[in-house]
This record gives structure tokens, C-alpha cells and sequence, in this order.
């Protein structure tokens, strides 16, 4: 069973009310693929992650407080939705996103040079999702004048050419606009007449038109808790009409049989006699959206109504006062907008140079992570604040390893003659790369290369060797909160250094294995817990306090090549067990 | 009567006809009819059904009939609001396989006459009523399974309630015109005013307005709106993503009455006048009922639920297609085909009112009263059209 999203911008906050009752009645649905477009697809991405809802609630309301903050609402010139929706993202997902939604998250995207609607599927890195994922809500001069790339080829949203993509016969349509869909608002109109605009059918009714108008004008908080409540509502009538809530034994029960047989009628048989499902659905029957949702939205209604500034704002006087300002406003939001970017961008411009001096200095595996910074995007335009904050944050990090640096001479020159044995200058190649920060998709390229170059101890297929030549201490099976089912094996690997491990001839197995290049999204993305964290030693936790996750992922790799170097397993010293959970 | 091309809906505009606005052709029509029902694999006849003045001074009623030999109950179809006959394809040769089939051009729709129907909706709804009845008479049909589909759907019961004993079986396919229009008064005052000046002045307009107002550009209009119809129709027609397109803005752009007497029979937004649900009891208690809904479309479909509560549970069968849209036929068309000919087994197993005798008299005499018309298998210039050889030479029949 899949999912499908309709893209609607700011209707948005209808999906997130019906992920709320996926999550709460439903949750069986959710392991299939999740297609979407536009913020459909923003939704489908959060749902696969499983991110907290309450956060992303708090984020969607910040971005329409935002955006209704500005003289023209959304088309402020400091209002840049790209930049917005890249923060939230950042700040939300994963580090490992890339690996939990490929082959999964389908995104729906118009490629602009004709218009044709294609389908994404497939994420070897995180910023190739974060990109295709900005590319799908680009909305031309409402988002930017230049769409994004993917790929090297510029995409739009995929609301113009396949709004609703939809994957097989037994996909789920949920659409904020009353139509033809599985789930959608079900308006008090009879209306007889329907179109079909990018596959989504959306009736022409009064409620319909105003909901168009939603899409780039954000509602009000009041009118935005509503449409996620009325999300919820709606997706729990569908559950209920189609027999899909009951009790998580009997789903248990369900799942086990549903992977033999092939799904071709959608009606679930739910079983009468189980008290619990019969209780469970009555429970639905009156249930409402949850109350961390709730209050959030009572807060942002709240922030909105109280206090004398709104209620200064909301006199009618105001209003027309405002309304006519506005000639005046624009030119000074333009001009301000305009000084801002610029500011910025020269700003940013000394911030990379700095960078570069720096790392010349201190000339350290932060190189890599500088690299991966890839914060900007080619339609992006930054803001001033933020690139202070990340020049300062950068100074203290050069700071701090500058520090660490002349502590620590034997570890550094333990990198450098790794850097010797890799050879092919890749290092080289990076730190002049530095200076190029746009061109992403070959620095991926050189990246790629580093990593299978080094036959990392730390890396999956290490475990893997060690898990299937060994037997297991301890394995022990069990649900967790969410009724996943959770495998823990408990291995003994003090003698892994021994030729069970690293045999010159499973070496190239390994190598072999590296190149194919299936096998890692797949793998990786089946192990979601494989927890880096407990590998970690204190050492290196210490050394990166400031990083975000992700370069913290890269020092530690780099890290542990300077280990191996020594051609010692960092298994030994890591203690004598190493657990995949 | 008879000939291929309905003459009378060729005559006059204020241009004397050399400039047409709409690009409107009945020759078109009728090419492009042929054309999709070329899909079909059973033997099929194409004729005009003379009713006389039944609205206008002589209304033509277009038909098709497939395997009018068999001796079982007829089925008859009526389509939707802006529809025509060649939209039933998908459905037709399932249907004709066990019984003869009847599909008609509603009066005022399709390649049938287009009279003006009376500005009330009770009597416009008695028109057409009344026109089906003449059609039967016509056609010679003493009972008959009736299926109807939205529009089709509120005609059928109208004439199930007039002419119960006519009808052995109704099968309603998401039909419009059955829930009350509900008092929203509350939801005008949510609704900003743009968009209550929008839907005021879009209200007296006919429904399909916006593609006899594109002219040249509506059958552009018609596949860029919904597309949906012309790929569901992909399996069947060849080239449907043009040919579909076609048929429906051919269908519609001509003089609109029939969607003018829809205007008259609904208030507001889509609301029926005379919702069905009132007249609910005047319906025949034993009259067996199947209705059937898409679990996606916007027709409400708990008006089944009260249909069943209303009649009851034997003879009334409500069944909710998964995944399929107002277009129930189109959406899931084996699933429809299943439900209707099981609805059409059942119609065949027994009436039951027999034994309440409720036929007035046999249906020869009630047929040989309207005077001089020829017994319906002469009197129609009729196409034969075998598989093989789609393109019969129907012009070239003499009109009688």
C-alpha cells in the first residue's frame, strides 16, 4: 500500500494533520513507498524520517508567520522561501536522511527545459535529497528566478506536471483540495463539476477557490489549525470506511500475511471478536488531534491575537492604514532586502577566504568538512545573520583546532602519511576544491572516491564479515515502543584481527563488494539504528563540540585512518563487543 | 426521421452559417462517435428514435442497440450530465453479452434533438421523463432494466417513480440529485469576498459554459481539464487522448438545453431542487434497487446508506467501488460490470411483483397505440456494423 501526496504549498499543514493520524492509527501504511510533490513531498520525507511531529508543526508555523511578516506577505523580497524551507530542513532531518528514504521517497519533479514530469527515487547523498527535494517546491518567480539543479539539470515543482504522483494501483491519494481523492476535505457543496489539473482532481467549488488562493497566501493560524484538524478528521473517516484501524496485535497479524500475498483488493478484514480492535476503533471514532499538536497551534494563535501590537494591527483604521502605506513600504523592503544580500554575500565571500587561510594554516581533516559545508545553493540569496553566526562559529572551530593541533603533533603526523598512502594527490584536489564550493557535484565525486579508497574498520562491511563468521554471543529479538521489530546481536570481536577479518583474499571481497554500487544504499538503508554513536570513543566526542553531525561523522572517519594505519584494528581497543542494533 | 445527421441542428445561425464560433459539426459528431464505438466487439445497431412533439415540435432520440435478439430483459442506460452514448464503450459488450442493451443520447444532450425545456424543474423533469417513456413506446420494450449514471442516475428514478411497472430493475450508478441541499449559512460567512463575487456571477450561467465560451479552444479546454477521462479510455479507443476529447466538446457545443434544463432542475451550488430524498417513499417498495458509488467521488454517498434504511434491506443493495471516482463505470469498469450484470441476474431470477399483476396491459397493445409508426426495426434507418467493417454505409439508407 502506498502513499501520495498532493503538492500544495501552504495548504501543506492538511498533511501534516493526516501524518498525525497515519502515525496514531495507521502506522502499517507508512512502510510502504510515499510519493509526493511540492510540499507533498516535504511531508512524505518527514513521515519516512518519522520526525517528531510537534517540531514539525512549530517549523511549518514558523515559516507562515514568515511569510505573512512581510509588506507584500510572500512576495517580500526578504521573504525567500528557499532559504527557509533549506533551514528547516538542515535543522531537522537526519544526517543519515539520504539512506532512510531512498528507494522509498518518491519526489515528483517538472524538468523545465520541457516541461516533462519525472520521478526521483534515488538519493546517494543527503544534499541530493535536500536538493530534490528544494527543486520540487520551486515554484517559478514566487521562489526565485533560476530553478534549482538536480543533477546538473534544473527542476521545478512537480505540481506542474504530475501533482499527485501515483505509483500503482493500491496508492492512497490525499489532497487538501475536495476532488477525487482517497483522503480530502469533503465540502457542503454538490458541486457536479471537477478538473483534473496535474492529475489532481479538484472540484470547482467556492471552498476550492479559496483554497487556491492558499496555496502561495498563507491563512491565518486559526484557519491553518482547522485545515490540519480537518486533515486528521479526514484521514481518520478513510481508515475507518475501509476497516484499516485495529489493535496492534492484530496488525502484527496482518503484516505477516500481507507479505506473502499479493494486495490487490484494499479492504482489510478486521476480526470482530478482538475486544481490543473493537475498542480501539470506538476510541477513533471520537478521537481529535492530538494535544501537543493542539497547543502548538493555540500558542501561534495566541502569539497572533494577544498583546497590544496585535491588537493595535487588528483595528480597521490600522488595517487601511497599512493597505495604504504599502507604495511606500515595498521600495523601502526592496531596498533593504537588496542591502541585506549584498552585505551578505560579501560577508560570505570573506568568510570562504577566511576559511581557506585557515586551513592552509592549520592544515587539518577539517578540510573535509569545510567541504561538505555546502550550505549554498545557486538560487539561494543568504542572509546577513546567519553568515555572521557561521563566520564566528568558524572561528571558534579553527580556534579550537588550531589548539588541539599543537597539542597533538603525533596524530597529525600520523595523517599526513596516510594522506601519503592514499596518494593520487586526492587531498591536493580537495583543498583547491576549497575555493569552489558550488561546483557540489564533483566534489561528491572525489568524496565518493576517498571513501571507498580507505578500507575502513569502522564500516558496515566489516560488521557484516564479523556478524557472518562468527557466531553470536547474545541475540535477542523483541518490539520496541513503536512495534518495530528490534534484532540485537552481541558479538565477540577481541580476536578480529585474526585472518577471519582481514584475510588478504576478503579484502578483495570487500573491494569488490565496495564497487558494485547497490549494495551500500540498500544494506545501509535496511540498518536504520546502526548506531555510530556507541563506536565512539571519548577522544573524539570531545574534540567535536562545535560540528554539526554530519562532519562529526566525517573527523571520525578520518580519525580511525589514522588508526588503521598503525594496522591495528580499532576493534581492539574499542572493547571487546561490538552491537548491531 | 432516420437519416444519419440530425438535420434540424444544422439550421440557422444569425451568420447563416458561415461563421461558427464554437466549431461545432455534427458531421464531426457523428465521425467521432463511430470511431470510438468501433472499439466495441459486439454487432451493434445506431438509429433515430422519432417521439414526436414531446418537448419540441419532433425530437429525435439518438440510440444504440447491441444484441437486440435476445429474448431476455433489456438493459437501458442514460448518461451523465454532458455526456453521450460512446462513453458507455467500456461498458457495452459486458452488458450485451446476456441481454440486449439500449444506450440513448438523453434528450437535449449528445446527437439528439435539442428543444427548449420548460424553465420549471419539476416539468422539465417531466420532460424528459416523459420523452423516455415515448422512446420505450417507440422502441417497443415492455420492461426493462434501467441503469443510470449522475444526471442519468436522477432521471431514472423520476421515471421509476412514474412509471414503476416499466421498470423491473433500477441500478443507479453515483446518482446526482439525491441529498438535500444543506442550510450554509455559516459556511458563506467563512468565505472571502472575492470568491462569494466569483460564484455569484458564475451562477447563472450554464454549467459548461467556459467551453462553448472558448470557441476555437474548447476541445483544447476539454483535454487539458480533464485529461483523466481521455487516459482511463486509453485501453479501449484508439488514440483516445484525441478522440475523447473530441466527442465530449462536439457533445457540448451546440445549443445547450439539456444542460439549461440541469441548470432548471438544480439550486445553488449543484443542489437539486427536488432532491430524490423526499420522494423516496413514492418509489414502488417492491421496485429492487442497486446503487452504486465510488468510494472517491464527491457524490455523496451517504445518501446510499439512506436509501437502505429507507427501504430496507431486501430488495435494496447499496455496494461502494474502491478507488474509483463519479466516473464508476470509467474507473473501475470490470468491478461496475460485475455489480451491474449481478444486479441484472437477479432483475432475471424473479420479479417480485408478479404476482401483484401490476402490468396495466400487454405491452403489444400499449405499443400499437401510437398511431402510424412503423414497427421500430423498419422504422429507423438503421447501421449494422459488424466489427469487421465499422463504416457501414448508413447515409446511403433512404430515410423513410
Amino acid at each position: 500500500m502506498n502513499l501520495s501526496f498532493a503538492g500544495c504549498g501552504f495548504l501543506g499543514i492538511y498533511h501534516v494533520g493526516v501524518a498525525v493520524c497515519f502515525k496514531k492509527y495507521a502506522p502499517h501504511l507508512l512502510l510502504g513507498k510515499i510519493s509526493g510533490a511540492s510540499f507533498g513531498a516535504l511531508s512524505a520525507c518527514c513521515l519516512l524520517c518519522d520526525l517528531p511531529i510537534g517540531e514539525i508543526t512549530t517549523d511549518v508555523l514558523r515559516v507562515v508567520s514568515e511569510a505573512r511578516a512581510g509588506s507584500l506577505g510572500p512576495f517580500s523580497p526578504s521573504f525567500n522561501i528557499q532559504n527557509v524551507l533549506l533551514e528547516g530542513m538542515q535543522k531537522y532531518l537526519p544526517h543519515d536522511v539520504h539512506k532512510i528514504v531512498s528507494g522509498k521517497l518518491h519526489i515528483s519533479l517538472t524538468r523545465v527545459y520541457d516541461g516533462k514530469n519525472v520521478i526521483v527515487s534515488e538519493f546517494p547523498t543527503r544534499e541530493d535529497l535536500l536538493q530534490a527535494l528544494l527543486a520540487s517546491c520551486f515554484v517559478p518567480v514566487f521562489s526565485g528566478l533560476l530553478p534549482p539543479r538536480f543533477h546538473g539539470i534544473r527542476y521545478m515543482d512537480g505540481g506542474f506536471s504530475d501533482n499527485l504522483p501515483v505509483l500503482d494501483e493500491n496508492t492512497i491519494t490525499v489532497s487538501p483540495f475536495c476532488g477525487e481523492s482517497d483522503i480530502c476535505p469533503r465540502d457542503l457543496s454538490s458541486q457536479l463539476f471537477h478538473v483534473n489539473l496535474a492529475n489532481t482532481s479538484i472540484e470547482l467549488s467556492k471552498q476550492n477557490m479559496n483554497r487556491f488562493a492558499r496555496i502561495l497566501f498563507p491563512p491565518k493560524p486559526e484557519v491553518l489549525s482547522n485545515m490540519c484538524k480537518q486533515g486528521f478528521d479526514d484521514a481518520l473517516r478513510f481508515l475507518h470506511r475501509n476497516n484499516m484501524i485495529s489493535c496492534t496485535r492484530c496488525l502484527a497479524v496482518q503484516s505477516t500475511f500481507q507479505l506473502q500475498d499479493v494486495l490487490d483488493d484494499t479492504t482489510y478484514e478486521y476480526d470482530p471478536d478482538c475486544e481490543e480492535c473493537k475498542t480501539h476503533r470506538q476510541d477513533a471514532l471520537v478521537d481529535d488531534l492530538p494535544d501537543t499538536v493542539m497547543t502548538i497551534f493555540q500558542n501561534a494563535i495566541d502569539s497572533a491575537n494577544n498583546g497590544i501590537v496585535n491588537w493595535v494591527m487588528r483595528q480597521r483604521a490600522m488595517r487601511y492604514l497599512t493597505l495604504l502605506t504599502l507604495p511606500y513600504r515595498v521600495p523601502i523592503d526592496i531596498m533593504y532586502a537588496t542591502f541585506t544580500n549584498c552585505v551578505a554575500d560579501r560577508v560570505e565571500t570573506h568568510a570562504v577566504q577566511y576559511k581557506v587561510a585557515a586551513n592552509i594554516l592549520v592544515r587539518k581533516k577539517r578540510c573535509i568538512r569545510h567541504n561538505n559545508y555546502m550550505t549554498r545553493f545557486v538560487t539561494c540569496t543568504p542572509k546577513m545573520s546567519k553568515s555572521l553566526w557561521k563566520l564566528s562559529l568558524n572561528t571558534l572551530q579553527q580556534l579550537h583546532g588550531f589548539m588541539y593541533a599543537t597539542h597533538d603533533r603525533s596524530e597529525a603526523a600520523a595523517r599526513i602519511y596516510y594522506k601519503l598512502t592514499m596518494g593520487d594527490g586526492k587531498m591536493d584536489a580537495n583543498d583547491g576544491r576549497q575555493l569552489d564550493r558550488r561546483r557540489a557535484s564533483e566534489f561528491r565525486i572525489t568524496y565518493g572516491d576517498m571513501r571507498t579508497t580507505h578500507d575502513d574498520v569502522d564500516t558496515f562491511e566489516h560488521i557484516l564479515n564479523v556478524t557472518s563468521h562468527n557466531e553470536a554471543l547474545l541475540a535477542y529479538y523483541y518490539l520496541d515502543g513503536e512495534n518495530k521489530m528490534k534484532m540485537t546481536e552481541i558479538y565477540d570481536v577481541t580476536d578480529a584481527d585474526t585472518d577471519a577479518v582481514q584475510s588478504p583474499m576478503e579484502r578483495d571481497v570487500n573491494k569488490q563488494l565496495e564497487f558494485d554500487n547497490d549494495w551500500s544504499g540498500e544494506l545501509i538503508a535496511d540498518d536504520d539504528d546502526f548506531d555510530m554513536e556507541a563506536m565512539d570513543d571519548d577522544a573524539l566526542a570531545d574534540r567535536n563540540i562545535f560540528s554539526d553531525p554530519e562532519s562529526e561523522w566525517n573527523a571520525r572517519r578520518s580519525m580511525s585512518h589514522s588508526d588503521s594505519d598503525g594496522d591495528q584494528p580499532e576493534s581492539d581497543r574499542r572493547g571487546p563487543y561490538i552491537e548491531l542494533a | 426521421m432516420g437519416s444519419e445527421l440530425n438535420l434540424e441542428s444544422a439550421e440557422s445561425s444569425w451568420t447563416g452559417g458561415w461563421f461558427s464560433w464554437t466549431r461545432q459539426s455534427d458531421v464531426m459528431l457523428r465521425n467521432v462517435e463511430k470511431k470510438i464505438l468501433s472499439c466495441l466487439k459486439t454487432a451493434y445497431k445506431r438509429f433515430y428514435v422519432d417521439i414526436g412533439s414531446v418537448v419540441g415540435q419532433s425530437d429525435k432520440i439518438w440510440t444504440i442497440s447491441l444484441n437486440d435478439e435476445s429474448p431476455k430483459t433489456p438493459l437501458v442506460l442514460l448518461h451523465g450530465m454532458g455526456a453521450g452514448l460512446a462513453l458507455w464503450c467500456p461498458n457495452l459488450d459486458a452488458f450485451a453479452a446476456t441481454r440486449p442493451v439500449y444506450a440513448i443520447d438523453l434528450l437535449g444532450f449528445g446527437r439528439s434533438s435539442r428543444p427548449k425545456f420548460a424553465c420549471d424543474a419539476m416539468k422539465a423533469e417531466a420532460q424528459w421523463v416523459e420523452s423516455v417513456e415515448e422512446w420505450r413506446r417507440e422502441v417497443n420494450l415492455a420492461q426493462f432494466i434501467l441503469l443510470g449514471h449522475s444526471l442519468g442516475g436522477y432521471i431514472a428514478t423520476a421515471y421509476a417513480i412514474k412509471y414503476p411497472e416499466r421498470v423491473r430493475h433500477l441500478v443507479l450508478a453515483d446518482p446526482w440529485g439525491f441529498t438535500e441541499r444543506p442550510a450554509n449559512a455559516y459556511e458563506k460567512a467563512q468565505l472571502p469576498l472575492w470568491v462569494r463575487a466569483v460564484a455569484t456571477a458564475v451562477q447563472p450561467l450554464n454549467p459548461l459554459w467556459a467551453v462553448r465560451a472558448a470557441g476555437p479552444a474548447g476541445r483544447w479546454l476539454v483535454s487539458k481539464t480533464r485529461p483523466d477521462i481521455s487516459r482511463k479510455y486509453n485501453g479501449y479507443v484508439p488514440d483516445a487522448d484525441t478522440v475523447i476529447p473530441e466527442y465530449i466538446y462536439q457533445c457540448n457545443s451546440q445549443t445547450p438545453s439539456g444542460e439549461s434544463a440541469f441548470h432548471t432542475l438544480m439550486t445553488g451550488f449543484g443542489w437539486a431542487k427536488n432532491p430524490m430524498m423526499r420522494r423516496l417513499d413514492q418509489l414502488d417498495p417492491a421496485l429492487p434497487i442497486t446503487v452504486l458509488y465510488g468510494s472517491r467521488s464527491w457524490v455523496d454517498n451517504s445518501s446510499g446508506q439512506v436509501i437502505l434504511e429507507h427501504r430496507g434491506h431486501t430488495n435494496t443493495y447499496v455496494q461502494v467501488i474502491n478507488g474509483a471516482g463519479h466516473h464508476v463505470y470509467l474507473d473501475k469498469p470490470d468491478l461496475f460490470n460485475k455489480f451491474v450484470l449481478e444486479a441484472c441476474s437477479r432483475a432475471d431470477m424473479r420479479d417480485p411483483r408478479d404476482a401483484r399483476a401490476i402490468l396495466p396491459a400487454p405491452p403489444s397493445t400499449a405499443q400499437a397505440t401510437p398511431s402510424s409508426q412503423a414497427p421500430p426495426s423498419t422504422h429507423a434507418a438503421i447501421e449494422q456494423a459488424p466489427p469487421s467493417e465499422p463504416s457501414a454505409p448508413a447515409q446511403s439508407t433512404p430515410p423513410s
